[in-house]
């Protein structure tokens, strides 16, 4: 009789996986340095067509002859022609420099990594609140759903998703921190940090934790509800499947049904969207950071839109979305670990 | 000693918008060690809810009324803790489609050590590792697969894995729901010949469900037919397939018919043996294949399709066999010019097939196809009307829509067809669903039909009617068929010639009753072999 195979045999060696990770890695990073090319040359030539002369923009209106336009010119490079303007930038950027921003007379990239670590403190703080929030919340809710919880929870989050950022910040701002009527300011309104500080690590980092309330739940209540929704509908989705039922038939308790089985599976969809998040979220802070005076990359960005500040506004630009496209790759390599079906194909 | 099961009036209702529907009525039955007994009956009969209420699995909106004695226990009167205790370790369940009832991102090793550790408590890893390495060998199953994930094996293998898995905490009743619907023929012996030893190895119960009485029939010594709820027919194998009581039992018994029975030849399920079809004569080629190949990535890749000469002849069903893999669809995919050769040709009515997006076009007025899953083909949003209509708008509108439309609702047998028009596909049977599909590619006006697995989504009585409906077509109309298919049966009920595919090349062609009585290729034969048969002996009584 002949020989009837079921299916061939799908056994990799160890080392053509790692071989296969580490091609799948490069080829990754090799992608995201595509992007990051690109992003520099948008960021570059977006700037040059914005109205407004950058040299008058130095001088903030202050009378000036044309000669000290000329040298302001001279001295920026803006008297280049545009492509030996792009090569500099290029080399530069390279270097790591971007230049030196017209406002305030110092290199751009020591302003954004002086004001990286406060915006990554409040950004952080608020994705990891918001994330654990919204699929604690979300599995909750598909677990029960159509119960009081299920229901009362999607409709707050949705609420609180639809409200404008800003508005929601400057009622916040209001009423807890300048204090509604006889109650008074419970929070700081503005900045990270108190002027009268008492020397010494635990009253500073006190003191920033209290700033950062505010800022931090604005946020919070404006990002938790996606999480929320789509861990709910993933979840619900997993729900119906057959493998829980063979959890069940196992004799597994309804909580290891749910911890061991359904909920890693609801998982994966969250994964991609909390990474995309986090790279977004360096820009998202804006509006939170001008409201609340909060020393970012956000309120960085919307002083140099202001200028308008050509250099800082191309660093903040890059830097911007140089975190998005890192961000997913790194989702993308973290699928890649969670997902043993994406790792096969 | 008490039975391993036993059924005393049970009766499951489900809580549909504040009322009680019964879907399992009045159920008595009992099950010792070392029997196997065998639920038969169609999709929606309550077998599987009945199978379910054993374990108490049942959602939380039905209501479990009699007694379910399990292991003298009612599970009704049980605690949760007690429950979840007797679950997998008193009984456990295979489920139907393995793919989904394993935990895709969870390694099978892990999961056939789930139940272990729930149940025997704390035990050394190296233990435990040495115990699913002895399940995996039972259930033919290379060790070093523990660490693969259940997307990495074949049907075949992860209904073994499930297999592994209820025998874990070694229960004393197996429930097999479904064990090898979605499977190959062959693979489907394999199984099935695998649980019949493990089963009689062990001295446990076995309680099968399927819709297909030749499983059943090939592998219990008991059956059961389920109908509507209730159990209609009890009794031993032989005595129900020799002398069906009941009228349903014998509807599903044709349903299935045996290869080389004159009974069934042009026969389908509950019609009469056409005269007209064993007499017609085919005409000449119209659609013919002619050393065509299919290669799938370069170099080195997968050759679907190697050096096939086929011919479909005018007024003719040509059934083409061969279990998944064998290239069968990518054939169809050739023949239908949705897939362009490696190499060779494809002719249609003696003219090659044309390449420009018109010719092809064209083309496939003259040629329909006709799905396995009606539910999937036809869109939801689309009335009965705009399904049928939508490949005539396609093929320029015509001016006789209405009654091009009406013509062919009733050539597919769905009459009165104006009735019809306004109905959307999920206020339809699975059946009419199916001639709804065929009645989109009949409204064409094709010579040619090809059909890819048509029955194998739908419920045993309604497979022969569809079938009737192809075989009226050919005899009525002279409709040429192509039906791919990996079931003999289905073959042997309609077809005039057969083609075996095997690996990408046509190994066996002919006459049915040539090829499927003296088979000539190896393949052929073990295909035959693996076709569960009525008249075999079930394990157990060997």
């Amino acid at each position: 009789m002949t020989q009837v195979s079921e299916a061939p045999e799908r056994v990799r060696p160890r080392g053509e996986r790692s071989l296969r990770l580490a091609r799948l890695v490069g080829a990754k990073i090799g992608g995201g340095l595509v992007s990051l090319f690109l992003v520099a040359v948008l960021g570059f030539l977006l700037f040059r067509v914005l109205p407004g002369d950058p040299a008058r923009a130095m001088t903030r209106g202050a009378p000036v002859s044309a000669e000290q336009l000329a040298a302001l010119r001279h001295r920026f490079g803006l008297d280049q022609p545009l492509w030996k303007q792009f090569l500099d930038f290029l080399v530069n950027l390279l270097h790591g420099d971007l230049g030196v921003s017209y406002t305030y007379s110092r290199p751009v990239a020591e302003l954004i990594a002086e004001r990286f670590w406060p915006t990554v403190l409040l950004t952080g703080t608020s994705t990891v609140i918001a994330v654990l929030l919204g699929l604690w919340m979300g599995t909750r809710a598909a677990w029960r759903h159509g119960g009081t919880f299920d229901r009362l929870s999607s409709s707050v989050a949705l609420s609180l998703w639809s409200v404008p950022t800003f508005w929601l910040g400057l009622i916040l701002l209001m009423a807890l921190g300048v204090g509604v009527g006889p109650l008074p300011g419970l929070f700081p309104v503005s900045g990270m940090s108190a002027p009268d500080v008492p020397p010494g690590l635990l009253p500073r980092v006190l003191d920033t934790a209290h700033h950062l309330v505010l800022p931090c739940v604005t946020m919070v209540a404006v990002v938790y509800a996606q999480y929320l929704m789509v861990m709910r509908s993933s979840l619900l989705e997993e729900m119906g499947e057959d493998y829980l039922t063979t959890a069940r038939a196992k004799g597994l308790r309804e909580d290891l049904v749910r911890r061991r089985h359904a909920v890693p599976n609801a998982l994966l969809p969250t994964v991609t969207l909390i990474f995309l998040h986090l790279g977004l979220v360096v820009a998202g802070a804006i509006t939170v950071e001008t409201v609340f005076s909060w020393p970012g990359l956000g309120l960085l960005t919307y002083e140099a839109l202001r200028g308008p500040d050509l250099p800082l506004l191309q660093g903040t630009f890059i830097v911007l979305a140089g975190s998005v496209i890192v961000m997913n790759i790194l989702a993308d390599l973290l699928y890649h670990v969670l997902d043993p079906r994406v790792r096969g194909s | 000693m008490s039975p391993i099961l036993r059924l005393r009036d049970t009766s499951v209702s489900y809580l549909r918008d504040g009322e009680l529907v019964p879907a399992v009525r009045g159920v008595n039955l009992s099950l010792d060690a070392g029997e196997t007994l065998g639920l038969a009956g169609e999709s929606g009969c309550g077998k599987t809810t009945l199978a379910m209420s054993v374990l108490h699995l049942l959602p939380r909106s039905a209501r479990l009324d009699g007694e379910v004695l399990l292991d003298g226990h009612d599970v009704r009167t049980l605690s949760w803790g007690e429950l979840r205790a007797a679950r997998w370790s008193s009984a456990s369940v295979v489920f139907q489609g393995a793919m989904h009832a394993l935990n895709p991102v969870r390694s099978i090793g892990a999961q056939i050590a789930e139940p272990m550790r729930l149940h025997e408590g704390k035990q050394s890893e190296s233990r435990l590792r040495e115990r699913i390495a002895e399940l995996l060998e039972q259930v033919e199953l290379p060790v070093r697969r523990v660490d693969a994930h259940p997307h990495e094996l074949s049907g075949g293998q992860r209904q073994r894995v499930m297999i592994a898995m209820a025998l874990a905490c070694g229960p004393r009743l197996l429930i097999a729901d479904e064990p090898t619907t979605a499977l190959d023929v062959v693979v489907q012996s394999q199984i099935l010949e695998l649980l019949g030893r493990l089963v009689s190895e062990r001295d446990i119960a076995l309680m099968m469900i399927s819709h297909d009485l030749s499983v059943l029939s090939s592998s219990c010594s008991e059956l059961a037919v389920m109908y509507q709820g209730e159990l209609v027919e009890q009794g031993p194998t032989d005595r129900v397939m020799a002398d069906p009581g009941h009228e349903h039992s014998r509807a599903l018994a044709a349903a299935f018919p045996t290869v080389g029975d004159s009974r069934f030849r042009f026969a389908p399920a509950g019609t009469r043996p056409s005269e007209e079809a064993s007499s017609a004569e085919p005409g000449s080629a119209l659609l013919a294949a002619r050393g065509v190949s299919v290669n799938f990535g370069s170099g080195d890749g997968i050759h679907a399709v190697r050096e096939v000469n086929l011919e479909v002849a005018d007024n003719e069903i040509l059934a083409l066999v061969g279990q998944s893999g064998s290239g069968k669809t990518t054939l169809a995919r050739t023949l239908l010019g949705l897939q362009r050769p490696s190499s060779g040709r494809v002719l249609f009515d003696g003219a090659e097939l044309a390449t420009s997006t018109r010719g092809l076009r064209r083309y496939r007025g003259q040629v329909q196809l006709v799905l396995q899953d009606p539910t999937g083909a036809l869109n939801p949003r689309h009335t009965v009307y705009e399904a049928v209509a939508e490949g005539l708008r396609i093929h320029g509108a015509t001016s006789d829509e209405r009654d091009r439309v009406t013509e062919a609702l009733e050539a597919a047998e769905l009459r009165p067809a104006e009735s019809f028009f306004a109905r959307f596909p999920h206020e339809l049977s699975g059946g009419q669903r199916q001639r709804v599909v065929i009645a989109g590619a009949l409204v064409l006006r094709p010579s040619v039909l090809v059909a890819d697995e048509p029955v194998a989504s739908l419920d045993a009585t309604v497979r022969g009617e569809i079938l009737a409906l192809l075989l009226r077509l050919r005899v009525e109309r002279g409709l040429s068929t192509l039906v791919i298919t990996h079931d003999l049966g289905l073959a042997w009920t309609i077809a005039d010639r057969v083609a075996v595919m095997y690996q990408g090349h046509i190994v066996e062609e002919g006459e049915v009753e040539q090829v499927l009585l003296n088979p000539a290729h190896d393949y052929t034969r073990t295909l035959l072999a693996a076709v569960p048969s009525l008249r075999e002996q079930p394990a157990t009584e060997r």
